[in-house]
């Protein structure tokens, strides 16, 4: 049987007039990255407020650790870590200070404490700097920061807001590692946001797709791709006798002639046809020159499900505006 | 759940973060301290006459000021620390108390104690320093002003930290220090006699509770009270518990909504 450790049913939250969350419902396997991908606005840091029970819905349930957050807060709170959208590191203080503060209100002390903290920092590789303070640090250090506070209290649930908004491709690929790697060597379920089709189609395990408050698809990403339609793979040959042969077979959806030495091939799942269609073209004597296919992209199956594109934008102008005031205050 | 982690981490927390910003130390000195000399100085030798001190409880005005302005810097330390939660609010740590399994009532007592030590010891240098300047003062009566400051920081910390809570934009941040600060601290006793004033003013100078604080370090340091230091403690105790409680009960339930 499979282990769930979130379910939500129904989960609705509405500010006033505003529905932004409208009737969720799905659940995230023990072990698991779960993306929820979708536009800004479409819910999403609503839905992890409810799960980590910040906010209450305002009606339907969730679990978390079979924990209801509504009933249950206090246990729930046990088990979560969560790296907020927000940098909420303090920044007057050290790594090791944010880190200690962290850990002596989830209630661990003394020598405990001191051995999480440092673990903690190395596991990020910011062991080095844990005596500097925090506003010296770049936008991918604090984030890896917030990431090793998230795990000091050692948390069954992993929430993660947007781990990577606002950060350099370099800096992102990297913090990439690092939720693979805490799901390898710490087998924590992991629940993660993102606007960033690429993020969840390199991290999730499985995805489910939200806008204006709903989910209008849920799968693995290969399973979401299908949905906006065919793979294409276009074989150019090396030498062709007459006219680049068609392959007629049950895989193939629809086969045509591009050149006098190439040809496109629709097909269901491109990488189970290929071998297929190695044999077949082998078995004719064609040789092949160059193979390549193109796959549907996440946000061709945004684009296929709502008619738009997810906006590929650094954070809102509220946002951008909060970052400048805090720069200005603290 | 136990209390004293989340107590001491979050007044841990305040005295670091004290430690560090040096140069809102700096500011948070700087401005009484020219309340004290230029407004108290200046005064002080206009006032230069035997009628004059008499108003004054018989020492120069310098003298008299510098019991209110300590009072004076405790307050607007405290109370400030105590707003600042609004950028904890703003800027997430705050939240990271909210997702934490821990009780929410030491952890917001513990930054109100933060508040006010630092706070109190802000009074401390002003008065260190201001004491050359004047002409009298009780060096033994430091130590009970030390308790006062830690009342009075205790309540206008959790004062602060309660109308924080609450707010739900920065704007009131500065509606706040002029429509609370200001008047607190001209009601207050600190700069006139309560005695002296219009009854309309009299009456919210003893509404006002850091007159209490104000009458009683006036009475450690210079020996002189206006309203009697039984009825003074008693307001500040009243005071530091009530404000205590209601900041505790108002972020029990905060939500990040």
């Amino acid at each position: 049987m499979v282990e769930y450790t979130i379910v939500a049913e129904n989960l609705v939250k509405k500010f006033g007039d505003i529905v932004a969350v409208n009737g969720v419902t799905f659940k995230v396997k023990k072990g698991e990255i779960f993306g929820f991908l979708g536009p800004n606005g479409a819910g999403k840091t609503t839905t992890i407020h409810i799960l980590s029970t910040l906010i209450r819905p305002t009606s339907g349930r969730a679990l978390v650790d079979n924990k209801d957050v509504v009933k249950e807060p206090a246990e729930v709170r046990k088990v979560i870590g969560i790296v907020f959208q927000d940098p909420s590191v303090d920044d007057q203080l050290t790594a090791y200070e944010n880190l200690y503060i962290h850990g002596r209100i989830y209630g661990i002390r003394g020598k405990d404490l001191e051995v999480r903290i440092n673990e903690a920092l190395k596991f990020v590789d910011l062991y080095k700097f844990r005596n500097k303070q925090v506003k010296t640090f770049s936008g991918g250090m604090r984030r890896r920061l917030e990431i090793a506070r998230a795990l000091l209290h050692e948390p069954k649930v992993l929430f993660l807001d947007e781990p990577t908004l606002g950060l350099d491709p370099q800096t992102r690929a990297k913090i990439w590692d690092y939720i693979r790697m805490i799901r390898r060597e710490k087998g924590v379920t992991i629940f993660l946001t993102t606007h960033y089709m690429d993020e969840a189609e390199e991290l999730a395990d499985r995805i489910a797709i939200i806008d204006h408050g709903k989910i209008i698809a849920e799968g693995t990403p290969d399973e979401l791709r299908t949905l906006a339609g065919n793979e294409v793979v276009y074989i150019n040959f090396d030498e062709v006798k007459e006219k680049p042969p068609c392959i007629e077979d049950n895989f193939v959806e629809e086969c045509k002639v591009l050149t006098s030495d190439s040809i496109m091939l629709k097909v269901r799942n491109a990488s189970e046809a290929m071998p297929l269609i190695f044999e077949e073209l082998n078995s004719k004597g064609y040789k092949i020159k160059k193979i390549e296919y193109r796959r549907p992209t996440l946000n061709d199956v945004f684009l296929y499900l709502t008619g738009r594109e997810i906006r590929e934008e650094e954070g809102s102008d509220f946002e951008r505006l909060k970052a400048i005031v805090r720069r200005r205050w603290r | 759940m136990n209390w004293t982690d989340p107590l001491i981490v979050m007044t841990y927390r305040e005295l670091k973060r004290f430690v560090r910003a040096k140069s809102r130390l700096i500011g948070s000195i700087i401005n009484p301290l020219i309340w004290a000399i230029f407004f108290g100085l200046g005064w002080s030798s206009a006032f230069n006459f035997p009628q004059a001190r008499m108003i004054f409880g018989g020492v120069n005005y310098m003298t008299y000021l510098t019991p209110g302005i300590v009072m004076m810097t405790v307050f607007t330390a405290s109370f400030i620390s105590g707003v600042t939660v609004i950028w904890d609010k703003q800027f997430g740590f705050l939240k990271e108390v909210l997702v934490a399994p821990t009780p929410r009532e030491p952890a917001i007592i513990g930054r109100a104690l933060g508040g006010s030590l630092t706070a109190l010891l802000q009074g401390l240098i002003v008065l260190i320093v201001l004491i050359p300047l004047v002409s009298k003062i009780k060096l033994l009566g430091i130590m009970p002003v030390i308790l006062i400051g830690l009342l009075v920081g205790l309540s206008f910390s959790a004062v602060g930290i309660t109308l924080a809570t609450k707010m739900t934009s920065m704007e009131g941040f500065h509606i706040i220090s002029s429509f609370i600060m200001m008047p607190t601290i001209f009601l207050s006793g600190a700069f006139y006699p309560i005695r002296t004033m219009p009854e309309w003013m009299k009456a919210l100078a003893y509404a006002n509770p850091l007159t209490y604080g104000v009458d009683l370090t006036r009475y450690y340091l210079l020996g002189t009270s206006d309203l009697g230091i039984g009825i003074d403690f008693l307001v500040l105790i009243v005071l530091t518990t009530v404000s205590l409680t209601v900041a505790s009960i108002i972020f029990r339930s905060a939500t990040i909504d």
